[in-house]
Parts: structure tokens; sequence; C-alpha cells
């Protein structure tokens, strides 16, 4: 019974015209719409100036590295100015920070390049690793995340440039300045929005992938469908039908997915990180997250194929609206004004499973992301059990 | 929901049906009971009463009435009706599809239930709704239903071309079901709900919009069926399919029955014969006598 629904499951999908147009083909519709879109757009035009303080002590004047970094990252000159930095002490930082002026302040408690750390540098090499080298306090939105992944890269590049500079103090400056250029440089890649809107189509498609499965559960179901009827008055166990119809949905929803990422890796050259099996793992789970909604409509809403199918659409599209789909300004605003929002979001999960990915070195953001996909899912998938369960109706 | 108004005010002619109808279905119970004395009860439905509940405005309408017959084993039972009579609601409480708030339904002598796979596997129904997969091929659907109860794939390859031969879609077997006119596709839908080869049919009105040709051909479908040893319930409200098919009738009229019995026994209720009728009356008559002229919801 498995394996003969599973076939016949298989037989109606893929010749549901508007299930394929909507679950592969328009995917990569807007992915080439996107790439047309944004192909003009110039590495000038990134996020806007990122405000920060800096506390304007005798360690942040005695860094050479960090001076000039940050001198290099707000120069006004530049096309590149990432942050707009104000000096001050650091209870006017605090103060700054709480009237929500600053997305975060930077405070060195001792800088790199002080003498007497030179001269314990003499001493001891490697220098000792358990001393932070800066202290910054933000919360947590991306301005302060870029905050901290440029203190993070000075900071380590920083180490290496002491060394250099154990033999050869004079290029320090040359160093320091070639690094800051380096960070501008990557931070005009890697916040290249236009990457995000691309993680976003990859959340739309796990979303979207509910509807095959929506599709194959709600045929099944006779409060839903006659062909539910026919099958309710037959001899076969729902559960075996609908889990057959669910993994054969399943499997559906993965192709498609899988050839937007190939389309998008290949043919329009989105960078997704090097980490292949944890994106593989999201888009699993995404598209899980997906098939729970597909059966969680199929079970419970009583109304056509044909309206459950526009439903499906417009979670996914509003759910990705939200996660920055249209402009990541989107994202900024409802992560920072209505977080829960966005943490209930799967499309907004999955982007920014995808996003965390890319930018993070550690993995915590990513696991949150996932592990909340899970509990929607489960969520959504145990109520439907529980509607499934039902074998006689009031109505049909 | 204008039946409402209707059941409260009893036109004259229901009200007569009403009080004929104990006796008659009494003595029309007792003469074919006689008849068929031998052979066992495919069905038998004691007091089925369903009610449907509207949420929106917390008003009930009692769609079957305090039901109660037999079905026999070999015959085709029609149950004819006006529109919103319950019939479709009767069929799909004896198939456990319907909760219904009283009765009982046995089945082959079984209760009835949702999970009495065994009794299912011996049922097939054809819908009054046509209910095919509009992606899979004439042959597929008749093979994907039967496949819900014949599981060895030599054995239902064969069912499933007897099917198709018995409703004659065998030009047709690689048609999707937007390419059958609506006679083949009423056949495409009776194919799909008999092919497995049940003892007991339910038909539920399924030459609704089909042209006296392709009904026929339906007609003569379920007398092969019949002769196969199946049983059929059978509803509409043809009455010359009723005439020519059912060897018992039963009419229902606001989810009561109101009359039962043979062809012949059921026109010798009409009093009020029509002047014009030289030929005596027809079952069309009967019907219209015992459920009243006024219009259906
Ligand atoms: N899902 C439902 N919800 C509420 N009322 C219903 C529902 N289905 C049927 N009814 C009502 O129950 C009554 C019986 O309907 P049913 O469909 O059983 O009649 P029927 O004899 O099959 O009619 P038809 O000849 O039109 O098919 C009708 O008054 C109808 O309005
Ligand atoms: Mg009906």
């Amino acid at each position: 019974m498995f394996w003969h629904n599973f076939k016949y499951t298989l037989k109606v999908v893929l010749r549901d015209h508007a299930l394929i147009f909507w679950t592969f083909a328009f995917p990569l519709i807007l992915a080439t719409f996107f790439s047309l879109a944004f192909s003009n757009i110039t590495a000038s035009e990134k996020l806007g100036l990122i405000d920060i303080a800096v506390v304007d002590n005798d360690a942040w004047r005695n860094d050479e590295v960090f001076r000039k970094a940050f001198e290099t990252l707000s120069d006004e000159a530049s096309e590149d100015r990432l942050f707009r930095i104000q000096y001050v002490s650091k209870t006017e930082a605090e103060q700054l920070l709480a009237d929500d002026e600053i997305s975060g302040y930077l405070l060195l408690e001792r800088s790199w390049f002080s003498p007497q750390r030179k001269a314990l540098i003499e001493f001891l090499a490697p220098p000792p690793a358990d001393v932070p080298p800066v202290i910054f306090t933000a919360k947590s939105d991306i301005n302060s995340t870029i905050l901290k992944s440029v203190v993070e890269t000075v900071a380590e590049q920083a180490s290496i440039i002491e060394t250099v500079i154990e033999t050869d103090p004079a290029k320090l400056a040359n160093l320091a300045y070639a690094h800051a250029a380096n960070l501008v440089d990557q931070s005009s890649t890697h916040l290249d929005y236009v990457m995000i809107e691309y993680y976003t189509l990859i959340a739309m498609i796990c979303i979207y992938g509910g509807i095959i499965g929506m599709v194959a559960v709600n045929q099944l179901l006779a409060n839903m469908s006659m062909s539910g009827q026919r099958i309710a008055v037959s001899p076969a166990r729902k559960s075996t039908l609908v889990l057959a119809a669910l993994c054969a949905s399943y499997i559906i929803q993965l192709v498609a997915v899988a050839l937007l990422f190939v389309y998008l890796i290949f043919v329009l050259h989105v960078d997704f990180g090097a980490n292949l099996p944890l994106i593989i793992l999201l888009a699993l789970i995404g598209s899980l997250s997906g098939l729970a909604l597909g059966v969680f409509l199929a079970a419970t809403v009583k109304a056509t194929a044909t309206t459950k199918i526009g439903l499906i659409l417009a979670i996914a599209m509003f759910g990705c609206f939200l996660a920055g789909m249209m402009g990541i300004t989107m994202k900024y605003l409802v992560d920072t004004n209505l977080p829960l929002l966005n943490r209930l979001n799967p499309a907004n999960l999955i982007t920014d499973g995808l996003y965390a990915l890319y930018y993070y070195d550690t993995f915590d953001r990513y696991w949150g992301n996932i592990i909340t996909l899970v509990i929607i899912s489960g969520v959504m998938i145990a109520i439907s059990v529980y509607a499934l369960r039902k074998e006689q109706y009031d109505r049909l | 929901m204008p039946n409402k108004t209707t059941t409260t005010t009893k036109p004259k002619s229901a009200t007569t049906a009403a009080k004929t109808s104990p006796n008659l279905a009494s003595k029309s119970a007792s003469k074919s009971a006689a008849k068929l004395a031998t052979a066992s009860n495919v069905i038998e439905v004691c007091r089925l009463t369903k009610t449907y509940k509207n949420p929106k405005n917390h008003q009930t309408l009692k769609a079957v009435n305090d039901l109660s017959f037999d079905v026999r084993e070999g015959e085709i039972l029609g149950l004819l009706g006006p529109n919103g009579s319950g019939k479709s609601t009767t069929i799909n409480c004896l198939l456990s599809l319907l909760k219904f708030d009283k009765g009982t339904i046995k089945i082959f002598g079984e209760t009835m239930s949702p999970s009495a796979y065994n009794l299912k596997r011996q049922i097939g129904v054809v819908f009054q709704e046509v209910a095919v997969f509009e992606e899979l091929r004439a042959q597929d659907n008749i093979d994907f239903f039967c496949g819900l109860y014949v599981k060895d794939k030599a054995e239902r390859a064969k069912c499933v071309d007897t099917a198709i031969k018995l409703v004659g879609l065998e030009d047709f077997r690689k048609f999707y079901p937007k390419q059958l006119s609506g006679g083949l596709l009423r056949r495409l839908n009776i194919a799909c709900g008999i092919a497995h080869k049940p003892k007991l049919i339910f038909l539920d009105e399924p030459t609704v919009a089909v042209d006296p040709q392709s009904r026929q051909h339906i007609l003569d479908n379920i007398e092969t069926l019949r002769k196969r040893g199946a049983t059929v319930v059978y509803t509409t409200h043809y009455m010359e399919e009723v005439e020519q098919l059912c060897d018992r009738i039963i009419i229902l009229d606001k989810g009561k029955i109101i009359a039962s019995g043979t062809n012949s026994e059921l026109k010798k209720l009409v009093k009020n014969k029509p002047v014009k009728q030289v030929a005596g009356p027809t079952l069309n008559d009967v019907f219209l006598e015992l459920t009243g002229k006024e219009l259906r919801d």
C-alpha cells in the first residue's frame, strides 16, 4: 500500500502543472529576476553607515593597529566608509548605547602596542590567550555583529602584526592600513544585501514545497476531497497512505531545492560559504518545515486545494518579505522591533541560518535557527496528526 | 436553508403519504420477504438518525430521521427521493463516513465501523460527485483505486481490465479525465468504484447529466454486476431507471421512508389518478403523489 500510493503521489504531483510551476519554475524565475535587477548595483551601494563610539583612553591612543583600522573604516572621504565614530568617555559611551544612538562601543582595556605590552611580548611569546584584547558592548543586531566581526578580525590580525613588528616596527602603519582596506573589501562583498535576498529564495522554495505535501495529503482526506471519500471507504489504512504521500512529496521538494541551489551556485554564482553538510542539513530541515505547514493546512483548514495553495504562497511570500527578500532593511526592522515575529517565521529562520553559516565562525545562531525550525515543524505535525486521526465526520 | 421552512408546513400529499406509509411499509416488507425468503440480509439498518448542525446559526436539520430498512443479498434496491431527502447522507452513514446520532448499521451481519476493514474490502462505492484524479489517465485512475483493495499486481491488472471492458472505456484507457465526455467520465467514475469486484455496491446517482445512450449503458452495467452476484443499492431521482432496474424501491422524503415495495406494489398506492392516464399510473405519478409537488433545494 505504501509503495502503491508513493508511486501514484509522484505521478499525480508531477502531472500537476500549477504545482510544478510554483515549486520548480517560480523560484528559478525569481532568482534570475534578482540577478538581472542587481547586476548593476555597484559595490559602493552597501549598508548605511553604522554609528559606533570609541572610548578615547590611553590604550586606544597607544594602539596603532586598532586606531588605524577604525580611522580607515570611518574615513569620510572613502567610498568604503563603514562606521561613523564618536570618540567619547566610557560613561558617555554607555549613555549613547542606552539611548540607542550607537550600535556599540569599543573599549580597549590595554593597547596591543603599548610599551608595557611590547616588553611583555619580549618575555612571553605568544601573548597570553586568556586576556581578551578588547571589550565592547552592543545589542545583538546585525550592525553590532558587523562591529564585532571587524573587531575580532583586527585583533586577530594585530597578533600577526605584532610578530612582524618585532623585526620591523616601521611596517606597522602600512600593514594596519592594508589590513583595514582588506576589511572594507570583505565587508563590501559580505554585506552585499543581494546575498541575503538569494538566501530568502532558498527559504521561499523550502516553504513553497509544502504545497506538494498539502496537495498530496488533501486528496487523501474524506472531509477535504472526493478522492478522499473514495479512499476512506476502502480498507487502506490512512496512516500508511499519508506517510507515503509525505515521503513522495518530501523527495520532490528536495529535488526542487537542490535544483535552485545548483542554479544559484553555478549559474548566478551566489556564495553560500563552505560548510556544505550544514547547508544541506538546513535545507532538509527547512523543507521539513514547509512540508509540515503543508500537512497542517491540508488536515486542519476546510477549504479547496486551490485556496490552500494560495494560503501557502501568501505565507511564504510574506515570511520571505519579513526575512529580507525585498530588501534587507525589512529584516533589520523586524529583527529589532518585532524579534518574536521573525523568530517564529520559518522563512526567516532558514534565511538567517544560511546567513549565520556564512558570516559567523560560531554555530550558535545556526543551531538556534535549526532547533526553532524543528520545534515549529513538530508542533504543526503534532496538530496535523491529531486532526488526521479522525475517521468519521459530522459533515462532508 | 430553504428546507427549514418546508419541513414545518407539510403539503397535503405528503400528509397522506405519511398516513399510508406505516401499513404500506410493513405490508410490502412482508410480501417481498416472502418472495426472497431464502436470501439473507446484506445490510440491516435500524432506526438510523442523523442531524446536521449548522455552526453559524445553531440550527439543526434532521437529514435522516429514524430510518430502518434491510437490503437482501443479490437484489438491487432503489433509494428514491427528491433533492435533499437524505439519500447521500444515508449512504455516507452506512459507509461510516459520517457520524450519526442514533441507530445501528450492520453489513454482512457485522457492525459497520471506520476500522471494519474486512467489510470495507467487500464494498464498492460510486459517489454522486465524480471522484477521479485529473492528473491520472483513465486506466491509472482505476488502477489506483483498485490498488487500495487488491494488492497483487497480476490480479489487479485483470480487475482493471475487466472494469474497463465493463464500462466500455477500452478506447480511452490513456485518456485523462479532462479529455472524456460527461458520459465517459461517469463511466470512469463507476469503473473506479467497482473494479475490485465488490459484493456490495453503492451507487449514488451515477447517471446524473448523461445522455440516454450512456445512461442505458450504465444501467446495463449495473445489471451485469448484479448477475455476477453483487448486491446493489442505487439512488436516483429518475423514475424510469428505478422502474427498469430495481427489485425493490424505498421512497425517502425529508429523511423518512414514506413508502417501500416493489414497482407494482408502489403503483397500487396512487389514489388520485390523472384523468388522461390510460395505462395506469407510472412510477413518476407515485413519486409525485407521495412526495408532493413543492420544489426542493
Ligand atoms: N454537509 C452538510 N451540512 C449541512 N447540511 C447538509 C450537508 N449535507 C447535506 N445536508 C442537508 O441534508 C439533507 C439531505 O442531503 P442529502 O445530500 O443526503 O440529500 P440527497 O437525497 O442526496 O439529495 P440529492 O438528490 O440532491 O443528492 C439536505 O437538506 C441537505 O441540505
Ligand atoms: Mg445526493
